[in-house]
């Protein structure tokens, strides 16, 4: 099979890039991932459950 | 009998209010789904990293004198390799130590490796009807010790340059050394040697990497490649991956102390590191038994957020 044939849709095979600040270095990768990590916990702690409004009653 | 007082960390008031039922499964059944097409959504935009595995003959295609040299080194006895310690072999005050501790040195010679016979002469040793290399091969098995020291002697004076799909070596008095480089060079080119060094050359259909990788990480031209890709100790290679796929991001604080003194000065780092992350693991195992710690989650009250419905009232 050619290596084509399993390439993804948007394609993460070439050089990446970096953030450098100081004594830190973190892809852009690694940084969109914890961002994403970080935004799902707050939507977790901010978002109400789902269900608690149609049901009528609250999660206790 | 005294009463024992009640603490707010450890004992708990018993639930006199309202319960109502909470279906585990169907909570984990959805979850499951849930993170399963995402795992396959995901795969199909990006798919996985992909690189090329490196290999001795990509080395000494792309950095031929860099290969002879790691070679040469091999040879007698300087290389990263040759001293490294345990597991490897007993080069005395090799190992890296916590203190007193020298656990490297304790876990003793595990995988023994002779970079000179595994990684060159054995190698040799195994291409057909070559009589200029058989008869280098054997000058070398009938030399004495002192006269092998003079031949690296002289050979470690010259440097080798690669033209024309050859080492080439000015005319020294080094014995049997220049046939010796200039044919594992070529073996290397051909990709003989990759096979050649698999699984220590007795398993054909060995996936035992090891020997090719020491031998490669023993030159300069895989450093080099790793840390192109930023994946060295001091670029936070840690939790980094190939390309621009995002790599492991939960890696962080191991690679972080990397990143400071005293560990980025020191030799040895990769323990020292290792304990205090040992020693890390351990207390956040006991946070519910350490005063103070096991209060965090009380004090910042974060759980009244996520049930403010219930607070509220």
């Amino acid at each position: 099979m050619q290596p084509s044939h399993l390439a993804g849709i948007v394609n993460l095979d070439h050089p990446g890039h970096y953030i450098h600040f100081h004594w830190l270095l973190i892809s852009y990768g690694n940084a969109i991932v914890i961002a994403l990590m970080m935004a799902t916990f707050v939507a977790a702690l901010f978002l109400p459950f789902p269900g608690a409004r149609r049901k009528g009653h609250h999660h206790e | 009998m005294s009463k024992k007082s009640f603490n707010p960390d450890v004992d708990v008031i018993e639930w006199t209010g309202t319960q109502r039922p909470y279906d585990i499964i169907k909570e984990g059944t959805i979850a499951l789904v849930v993170m399963s097409l995402l795992v396959v959504m995901l795969s199909v935009l990006f798919s996985s990293p992909d690189d090329r595995p490196a290999t001795l003959r990509q080395w000494s295609h792309s950095d031929p004198v860099d290969f002879a040299t790691t070679a040469f080194s091999e040879l007698n006895g300087s290389s990263g390799t040759a001293g490294y310690g345990q597991p490897y072999n007993n080069t005395p005050n090799a190992t890296q130590t916590i203190g007193p501790l020298a656990l490297q040195r304790w876990m003793g010679v595990r995988i023994p490796v002779h970079p000179a016979a595994d990684f060159v002469l054995a190698p040799l040793a195994t291409l057909p009807d070559n009589p200029a290399i058989v008869a280098a091969l054997q000058q070398w098995k009938l030399s004495s010790e002192s006269e092998r020291t003079m031949w690296m002697g002289y050979y470690a004076k010259v440097t080798p340059s690669f033209s024309n799909g050859a080492l080439h070596l000015p005319d020294v008095n080094a014995g049997p050394i220049p046939v010796l480089m200039s044919s594992l060079t070529a073996m290397a080119r051909a990709g003989s040697l990759d096979q050649s060094l698999l699984g220590g050359g007795r398993n054909y259909y060995s996936t035992d990497y090891t020997r090719p990788l020491l031998f490669l990480a023993d030159g300069n031209w895989f450093g080099g490649l790793a840390a192109k890709q930023h994946l060295s100790g001091d670029q936070w290679g840690m939790m980094n991956e190939t390309g621009s796929y995002p790599g492991q991001a939960w890696l962080w604080l191991y690679t972080f102390w990397y990143q400071v003194p005293p560990f980025s000065t020191s030799e040895n780092a990769d323990s020292l590191i290792w304990g205090l992350m040992m020693v890390l693991t351990v207390i956040m195992i006991f946070v519910p038994f350490i005063p103070g710690v096991r209060s965090i989650p009380r004090r910042t009250k974060v759980y009244r957020l996520i049930w403010r419905n219930h607070y509220r009232k």
